[in-house]
């Protein structure tokens, strides 16, 4: 480890024999046919978030539309700020938006589906009964009570696993409100669950 | 585990975006490579269609459960001969200037008077669509919405009894709505006059040349169909999810390329062959499409689906049942009538129904090759 030069840091997103999609973006510019390679390489996973936030029904409409919009779009798209991914996600995350009343009255049902029973049991036990019957009680609940703003950095977080700098770069927001945001979701989302897991409080915020 | 981990863990893997759902996206999202404009509205709709339709898609309905597929027969099955004579037939249809294809989609939903429930058939909607056979002669995509109705004759007797009401208030997934006896006419959308050409196989952009080019080789084509490419892009935890292994989900890939591609007859053949020889797909023998067809039919059982109370499903819809996928193919052309599925063990909103139960349909009402520029028909089909 001492001694060895510094070198540039790994591309980002670069797992190893994958297309530089950047690249492929602004050949599309010139033809528009090889956008379809970004929507391959693309669209299960856009497809699989929106799904998961507002059900199977719904995706399919917001997974096609955020590729229409990327498409029409793509023009407007800087490589400099963010990976085509990233970029793909906010665009998703703008017409997730459309759909926040029902988001949020889908967590609020979820909610009613009531609390998981503690019995007791360790901690890591608990918390593993609570996300192993899937998204409903005091997490949906706890969710469904985030602003607007708070429950996009979250969950580009936790479901789409983007960094912080690429959630501000596919919100277009600064990269200290991603962390303010997150770390009061994540406090917000502890504070619910507390009653079911004590040990909660006192785990300091590492968002 | 953090709340992070928590929130992954409670929100799961959802099923991958089906055949059709990628096919028309890219399709709408082609329309605009080749055009600069949006096609939406119907086009978008069709593709929607057995989304909304495919009740194991449908939200508040989870998949239990992964009964293993029926072993093969082994045993001379005079149904599946049946479908292998209509392959026969299949191979000997000409082709033309333009290709066009009218599907007849719908959903069956309960209706629950104190005078006895019935069935309704809503989301009932039919497609007309065009493709010239070279780039430049150009396509069409026609929509309209047909009535809901009574789905048997019985459920007529029902629905009269009711006092014969022209609105249907039923439970769709997640919501209430309220089909009606209304109809629209054929609206049409974005149509391009330079467009043609071009089709969607199994997610993949293919010329008419291409497709000519198809192997009829039915190993051929059960490799070429019924395995999930990762090369496409579609990251490989989510391709193990679209279970090709499954005969429910071969049907499915082998109804999308019947119903949306001009296949040879040489290759519709092939791919006929070829389902009758993937384990868990049956014959049923003698079948009659929703629209009194009288076809042979191809089936495998899904998994049992369950309705609970998680996305606000009321008592009476909620529970277990389960259906089969269903083909239906013409004995003399060994062209697809009706892709649909079927009861098989009644439950949930459909415990007094019984099995052989339409739980919804994609009829293909005509389709082929002609040398005169297609007009949807003005007939209503039901």
């Amino acid at each position: 480890m001492t001694g060895e030069p510094l070198t540039a840091d790994p591309p980002r997103s670069g797992s190893p024999g994958r297309t530089d999609h950047s690249a492929v973006l602004r050949t599309s510019l010139q033809d528009p046919e090889r956008f379809g390679d970004i929507f391959d390489a693309y669209f299960a996973e856009i497809h699989g978030y929106a799904a998961k936030r507002l059900g199977p029904d719904a995706a399919s409409d917001i997974a096609a539309q955020t590729f229409l919009e990327a498409f029409r779009r793509r023009d407007r798209y800087d490589a400099s700020r963010a990976g085509v991914r990233t970029w793909l996600y906010g665009i998703a995350t703008n017409v997730i938006g459309r759909h926040r009343r029902s988001e949020v009255r889908g967590l609020r049902a979820r909610a009613r589906l009531g609390p998981v029973q503690d019995e007791g049991g360790h901690a890591d036990r608990v918390d593993a009964r609570v996300s192993a019957q899937g998204l409903r009680g005091r997490l949906a609940g706890a969710l469904a009570e985030l602003s607007d703003g708070e429950r996009d950095v979250l969950l580009l977080v936790a479901l789409a696993d983007l960094g912080h700098e690429e959630v501000a770069a596919a919100l277009g927001i600064p990269y200290g409100t991603v962390g303010s945001r997150l770390s009061r979701a994540r406090r917000k989302v502890r504070e619910a669950l507390g009653g079911t897991n004590p040990m909660r409080e006192v785990e300091d915020d590492h968002g | 585990m953090d709340e992070l981990q928590m929130i992954r863990e409670a929100y799961g893997e959802p099923a991958p975006p089906t055949m059709r759902e990628m096919t028309e996206a890219r399709a709408r999202m082609s329309g605009e490579t080749r055009r600069g404009r949006a096609r939406s509205g119907w086009r978008l709709k069709a593709g929607l269609g057995v989304v909304a339709v495919g009740a194991a898609a449908a939200a508040g309905i989870a998949t239990v459960g992964s009964g293993s597929p029926a072993p093969p027969s082994s045993r001379l099955d005079l149904g599946k001969q049946a479908v292998l004579a209509a392959a026969e037939k299949a191979e000997k249809q000409p082709t033309g200037k333009y290709w066009f294809t009218d599907h007849v989609t719908g959903q069956s939903y309960m209706m629950r008077p104190k005078t006895g429930s019935y069935a309704i058939v809503g989301a009932h909607d039919e497609y007309f669509s065009w493709t010239g056979v070279k780039t430049g002669l150009g396509e069409g995509f026609f929509g309209r919405s047909l009535p809901a109705r009574p789905l048997t004759r019985q459920d007529e007797a029902a629905w009269r009894r009711a006092g014969s009401p022209s609105k249907f208030r039923v439970w769709s997934n997640d919501h209430y709505y309220t089909y009606d006896r209304g109809k629209t006419g054929w609206e049409v959308d974005d149509p391009d006059p330079k467009g043609g050409g071009a089709f969607y196989l199994n997610g993949r952009k293919m010329t008419v040349a291409e497709i000519q080019n198809l192997p009829s080789d039915p190993d051929a084509l059960a490799k070429l169909l019924f395995t999930r490419t990762a090369e496409r892009g579609v990251p490989d935890r989510r391709a193990k999810r679209l279970d090709m292994s499954k005969p429910d989900v071969k049907l499915r890939v082998a109804a999308d390329a019947l119903e949306n591609t001009p296949l040879p007859p040489r290759v519709r053949a092939g791919l006929m062959r070829a389902l009758t020889e993937q384990p868990g797909i049956r014959s049923l023998g003698a079948a009659t499409d929703p629209l009194g067809r009288r076809g042979v039919a191809l089936a495998a059982d899904q998994d049992p689906t369950t309705v609970d109370r998680e996305y606000g499903a009321p008592a009476e819809e909620q529970g277990t049942y389960r259906v089969r996928s269903e083909l239906i193919f013409n004995p003399a052309t060994g062209e697809l009538l009706s892709d649909q599925e079927v009861l098989t063990e009644p439950g949930g909103p459909y415990r007094d129904r019984r099995p052989g139960f339409v739980v919804n349909y994609w009829i293909v009402r005509a389709s082929g090759w002609t040398n005169t520029l297609p007009r949807p028909a003005a007939e209503l089909p039901f």
